[in-house]
């Protein structure tokens, strides 16, 4: 019963989506925008860089242009995540407030909002796959994917949360675009890493593990897995706070 | 006749604003109450409260099991037809698909949008809008409705078809708490609760 319950929302929530023709056109109009402009500008000159979850010695040595195309793509996937689990949360706020008095748990309209990010962002993380291998081929094309997917949910997470903390929709955008443009938009470039003071403070950021899960599954034959698994843990964390903030907020004096 | 609603000592304050002070009384089946005042007097705080959706600072409230509530605004999701919303809410009250698709008819032939059953919520008018909002509210037939201003935007036959239902759920044993600003309305209640500066009377 409960399962139908979660299936319902879940249903109704993907619907709407689908009927928001506009938002769906501009979730992939923008990560080939991206990649076009990287394409567009960026030299193809090889780049050395580190990358600290490999190794703080080895340099890898790619085309500036192949990694800012990684780069981009975490970042886009990041960005649209957070808007998306956001507006989730937010845009009908006080409908899934009224389901709740009909009898349907917040929790169950947590897990199918979460639901909805979950295979929405996994479309995305494919169609931002295979738009990247129309430049080029990453070593690891699966475990691009996933670091990709990864960055998608850990900023998807903290979407959801931004929107349970946050009821304004302007403030919730400041407040994403505020973490977003500094962690997935700049910090986690390697190239920047490389000399940047205090990395120790880039490292606690959300886009570190699914930055670093990508770059090296993209350009190295090393390992990956713990990076990704780390990724998870650090989106399950983001998205445990919210859905208690969102069944405190939610509740019914009964 | 059976208590289906009591309110006891109900308190409630915004900051250092009182809202409601200790408001009391007690609704039985088949009873139709209206809560007329001001704006801002708290009605719409005092139904919150008995909904659920507010704590009251003190006081004690007994609800029955089953209440329908339609909110002062319009609360739907624009990108779902009329009938997904139907659906979406008897799976909430835990309907039948053959009670709710029954109940669902009749309601809409009642208020008359059976014509706009899949139509997006936002290509409706706001008088059809309130029907859906209200509609909802009634579908699972429960004990007590509690209804916020229920007719605004509605056509002055759609408002007497809303008292025509009203008065046939009421008679067969369902109690209504309705807030009203009309003067006209007050005739058709068996109580009338005033809310002046937080106090009921």
């Amino acid at each position: 019963m409960k399962w139908k319950r979660i299936w319902s929302i879940t249903e109704i929530t993907l619907v709407q989506l689908i009927r928001r023709r506009i938002t769906l056109v501009l979730l992939l109009v923008i990560p080939s925008l991206f990649f076009w402009v990287v394409d567009f500008t960026t030299s193809t000159r090889i780049t050395p860089f580190k990358l600290a979850t490999v190794s703080e010695e080895t340099y890898i040595e790619v085309p500036a242009r192949d990694e800012s195309l990684i780069f981009i793509g975490v970042a886009a996937v990041g960005f649209l995540a957070s808007f998306l689990g956001l507006n989730l949360v937010q845009k009908n706020a006080e409908v899934h407030r009224r389901m709740v008095l009909t009898g349907y748990r917040s929790w169950e309209i947590f897990i199918a909002l979460f639901t909805v990010l979950f295979f929405t962002v996994g479309l995305l993380a494919l169609y931002i796959g295979a738009a990247l291998h129309l430049f080029f081929t990453p070593q690891n094309l699966v475990g691009t994917l996933l670091g990709i997917f990864s960055a998608g949910m850990v900023y998807g997470s903290y979407g959801i949360l931004s929107g349970v903390l946050i009821r304004g929709e302007l403030e919730g955008m400041l407040l994403i675009v505020l973490l977003a443009n500094i962690d997935a938009g700049w910090l986690q470039n390697p190239l920047f890493y490389d000399g940047a003071q205090h990395q120790e403070f880039i490292r606690y950021l959300p886009a570190w593990f699914p930055s670093q899960a990508t770059l090296t599954a993209a350009f190295t034959s090393h390992p990956f897995v713990k990076s990704l698994g780390l990724s998870a843990l650090y989106g399950l964390g983001l998205l445990l706070v919210g859905l208690l903030l969102y069944i405190y907020k939610m509740r019914i004096f009964k | 006749m059976p208590i289906v609603l009591k309110v006891e000592h109900v308190s409630r304050s915004f900051g250092r604003q009182k809202i409601l002070v200790d408001a009391s009384f007690t609704m039985s089946t088949g009873q139709l109450i209206g809560i007329t005042g001001e704006n801002g007097s708290g009605k719409s705080t005092l139904l919150k409260i008995i909904t659920g959706i507010l704590k009251p600072d003190s006081g004690r409230i007994k609800r029955p099991t089953s209440m329908g509530y339609c909110p002062q605004e319009v609360l739907l999701f624009g990108q779902l037809t009329v009938l997904e919303h139907f659906k979406c809410w008897a799976k909430g009250y835990g309907m039948t698909p053959t009670h709710w698709q029954e109940s669902m008819e009749l309601l809409l032939q009642q208020f008359q949008f059976e014509q706009h059953l899949h139509k997006l919520v936002e290509q409706l008018s706001g008088g059809t809008k309130q029907k859906l909002n209200l509609a909802l509210a009634l579908l699972h037939q429960p004990d007590l409705l509690v209804l916020d201003e229920p007719y605004n935007g509605f056509d002055w036959e759609t408002y007497l078809r809303f008292w025509n239902h009203a008065e046939a759920i009421v008679a067969g044993g369902q109690s209504i708490l309705v807030v009203s600003h009309f003067i006209n309305d007050q005739q058709r209640f068996d109580h009338i609760l005033h809310l002046q500066n937080g106090l009921l009377s």
